[in-house]
């Protein structure tokens, strides 16, 4: 289906004198008709350069790309390419054209000359096949992003294609439409026998394909199938990528000797193949109790009560975000607030800083009301930072724009390019950056740099809309090591929005679950996670790990059934493991 | 939240005015505003005003969803109505010192309020049954005999529905940006027009930055789904003008022919 013959890819460099370093170095392979392909690497290791190659949207500048025997430099197929290969990309709001679903639909089968009675067909059935014929009349700017990716889809699917690339479609939708992309990609790949090219740097989504392709530096490091790649679990680390949560715990399992079976790939795998290890275990061994949560002595610096925020009150788009929310944020914490999209988080976090107004309620920050007189020493006090900050970046360099907070903030030079200074170190950002033009950055440092600008304010409470979307997994890991070690050596309080019930398990200290503008649960991430009951109504996840466990907890096994990290969940097999052996000795004597 | 603001404010039907071309529909706006700016007496007043108000009827379009559209001229209009009151000539009604409320004034302050109240409808009746891509097409083929003087028609019509499109989503992102940036210290409420000016720097290059950006990605997207400017592009949705639209017209013509045909004979 797709031919890489020699594939070498230059970006014309703006800079004069620097080496093109080639995005795409010398690639050499096919995939077949029918195949559904994993490409995963980190940010800028040439991942979107292969999938533009592959549709003519860049021209190779070494080699040829073939498409369905068709070249991609041949200037006359280049629709006929463009029509075999369909492209979704990462944001879903820029590449919809129309102002109504069924236009924007329509958009591939009118450029391409189709009747108009054709046309209506091919899109109704498209619209049907993704699950967004109750929408064909609405606008795509109300609908969610992972219908907005539907609608992307099927937008390709009336041009009837033989494969669709995803260029890390999926990197920018909450964890639902994550699920919605990926489960349609998959019955579009078995059912319609469409070629599937997913780029993605979500491990999880990878284990569904016949085969991963790992890239860095512009060449392909490793194929195979998921089951192959993802046992090479150090060599995926060390390029900056990761493996499933529980491809990693049963790796670490088998490092220790405690379990022989082949890499496992998802969650009931992992339980068929712990089963075994288990069976032995007839003791009714169980591993101490997790102690309660201690008594939290720790004073509270933000306290909420009764707080309710309503959209546009009195009009026809009227909306209750938030719905008496009572809260109290300890000082010194690490607080993760979970919930759908739409569930009340933005909103919530808005306030802290008195971007938004209670329509009803209170909130107070370290005894200050959030009232217009301070508000200026209340966001010195709260620092927010917003979903994909970099997008806020401005100044000429990336030093102006650190300082930007602070000089409005009235400091003198001196302090503040010792708190830049400082701020850079804590994130790791190199000096010589600083009189670079912030719009030349990678998107990881910009990140940092974004995140910097807010730091160097230095809040008491640090407020994070979902810091790690968009980053591949080391760039995640970066942000959530920097972020601990503020919190224990600055003592900053940290407010995390996150998607990644791991995340949550592994660095909060309490998680608030919000659900349609209300409350549900402030606790422990071992007691959230534990009420099962309130997380499926809600419809959230566990951690796979947690998950694991459950499950052997259900099915009868002496196990924890509220283990969240993975290094927990290995010292409770070895546990397990340890007392069977000197259970089955003892018998022995 | 401003995302919700909807440009096109376009409501589902299926009356008569739905179902019109979109081109006799422009057509009748135009008609019906000049209508609205030639008429001067009460009668006509009043002609005009049922005229348009059985229009509403037949939208089926709720009167207070057409109404809104006055909102954002309620200064402007209280202004010139007080204007009007206190400063037109004429018989006066109350003296008050220096300046009379005169009976002039006041008629004058009613027609305006009455023109532009018609005025409003008379547009939103076309905006509220008109999708907008309909209307774009609409334009894009009133616009197309032109185009043999270089007018590029399909290329207007395809910003302005690429405009439409993205209003929504740039008005969030100013929201986001603006907020993200107060949230880092900046002020946009105090200081004099200078200050105040000077404050939007750090929302607008950002959001040029990002608006170029998306531009470049649309234009990706476009010509990964075999965008090619008009050549050989059919559409989903042929606007036809049907019979239905010749009585329309003929109506419309009629309806003027009547309105201003009355004003020859009185006189």
């Amino acid at each position: 289906m797709i031919e890489f013959r020699d594939v070498r890819f230059e970006y014309r460099t703006q800079g004069e004198g620097q080496a093109a370093t080639p995005a795409v170095n010398g690639i050499t392979e096919r995939i077949g008709e029918g195949e559904f392909v994993a490409i995963l690497g980190r940010n800028g290791s040439g991942k979107s350069t292969m999938a533009r190659l592959m549709n003519a949207l860049l021209l190779p500048t070494g080699g040829t790309v073939w498409v369905d025997g068709m070249n991609t430099q041949d200037g006359d197929m280049l629709w006929e390419i463009r029509k075999t290969l369909g492209m979704v990309f990462q944001n879903p709001d820029n590449q919809i054209v129309s102002t109504t679903v069924e236009e924007d639909i329509a958009f591939g089968p009118e450029n391409l000359g189709i009747e108009p009675a054709e046309i209506r067909r091919r899109i109704d059935e498209a619209a049907r096949y993704v699950g967004i014929e109750e929408h064909m009349h609405h606008s795509p700017h109300m609908l969610s992003g992972g219908q907005k990716q539907r609608v992307a889809i099927a937008g390709i699917l009336a041009m009837e294609p033989k494969c669709i690339v995803l260029d890390e479609s999926t990197s920018m939708l909450d964890p639902r439409g994550r699920k919605e992309v990926i489960s349609l990609v998959r019955r579009l790949n078995r059912e319609k026998g469409i070629t599937i090219v997913l780029i993605t740097h979500h491990m999880e989504e990878a284990i569904h394909a016949d085969r991963i392709m790992v890239m860095e530096n512009g060449r392909i490091i490793m194929k195979g199938t998921p089951r192959e790649i993802f046992a090479r679990v150090d060599e995926l680390k060390k390029a900056g990528l990761n493996v499933p949560h529980v491809t990693r715990f049963m790796y670490e399992l088998k490092k220790k000797g405690l379990v022989h079976s082949g890499t496992v790939l998802t969650v009931e795998e992992a339980e068929e193949s712990l089963k075994k290890v288990l069976d032995g275990a007839v003791t009714t061994f169980r591993p101490a109790a997790f102690a309660g949560p201690a008594e939290d002595t720790r004073d509270v610096i933000v306290r909420i009560r009764n707080l309710t925020h309503v959209y546009m009150p009195g009009t026809a788009f009227e909306r209750k975000a938030l719905d008496g929310v009572s809260m109290d944020i300890k000082r010194g914490e690490i607080l993760g607030i979970i919930g759908h999209t739409g569930s009340g988080k933005s909103t919530l976090v808005q306030h802290l800083n008195g971007l938004l107004k209670p329509t009803s309620g209170s909130i107070e920050v370290d005894g200050m009301e959030c009232t217009g007189k301070t508000l200026k020493e209340l966001r010195q006090k709260v620092g927010l930072i917003f979903q994909y900050p970099e997008h806020q970046l401005f100044e000429e360099t990336v030093y102006k724009d650190i300082a930007f907070g602070p000089s409005k903030m009235g400091l003198p030079e001196e302090e503040i390019k010792k708190r830049i200074k400082h701020v850079i170190s804590i994130l790791g950002l190199s000096e010589n950056l600083l009189d670079k033009s912030p719009f030349e950055l990678s998107g990881g440092q910009k990140r940092r740099v974004a995140i910097a600008g807010v730091l160097v304010m230095e809040p008491e409470v640090l407020v994070l809309d979902e810091p790690t979307a968009g980053l591949d997994p080391r760039g995640s890991d970066e942000v959530f090591s920097f972020l601990t070690r503020l919190n224990r050596t600055n003592g900053t309080t940290i407010v995390i929005i996150s998607h990644s019930m791991e995340q949550i398990a592994a660095y909060c200290d309490r998680v608030a679950v919000l659900n349609r503008g209300r409350l549900e649960m402030l606790d422990t991430p071992r007691n959230v996670f534990s009420n099962e009951e309130l997380l499926r109504r809600i419809g959230l996840d566990v951690p796979e790990i947690t998950r694991l466990f459950r499950n052997l907890a259900g099915a009868g096994y002496p196990v924890s059934g509220n283990v969240l990290t993975i290094p927990e969940a290995v010292d409770e097999i070895a546990a397990i493991v340890r007392a069977q052996k000197t259970g089955e000795g003892g018998m022995a004597r | 939240m401003i995302g919700n603001i909807t440009l096109g404010q376009y409501i589902p039907g299926n009356s008569v005015l739905h179902r019109l071309d979109p081109r006799s529909k422009i057509i009748w706006t135009l008609l019906l505003m000049i209508a609205v700016f030639v008429i001067n007496s009460w009668q006509e007043y009043v002609i005009m005003g049922a005229f348009i108000a059985l229009l509403l009827v037949i939208s089926g379009i709720p009167a207070k969803q057409s109404l809104k559209g006055l909102k954002p001229l309620v200064v402007i209009l209280a202004i010139t109505a007080i204007l009007n009151i206190f400063f037109v000539q004429g018989t006066p009604i109350v003296q008050l010192g220096p300046v009379a409320i005169t009976y002039e004034g006041v008629a004058s302050a009613v027609m305006l309020f009455l023109r532009l109240v018609m005025l409003v409808v008379a547009a939103s009746l076309m905006t509220l049954t008109t999708t907008p891509m309909a209307l774009t097409d609409g334009i894009e083929h009133m616009l197309k005999p032109m185009e043999r003087i270089g007018v590029p028609a399909h290329e207007i019509a395809m910003m302005m529905s690429i405009a439409l499109r993205f209003i929504p989503t740039l008005m969030e992102e100013t929201e986001r940006i603006m907020k993200a940036q107060a949230s880092r210290g900046a002020d946009f409420d105090t200081g004099n027009l200078i200050k105040r000016i000077k404050s939007f720097i750090p929302v607008l290059v950002p959001l040029f930055v990002s608006a170029f950006k998306r531009a470049d990605e649309l234009a990706e997207a476009m010509e990964a789904r075999c965008y090619r400017g008009s050549k050989g592009r059919t559409r989903l949705k042929q606007i036809r003008f049907t019979s239905l639209d010749i009585k329309a017209c003929i109506v419309g013509v009629l309806f003027m022919v009547l309105l201003f045909g009355a004003r020859f004979v009185s006189l």
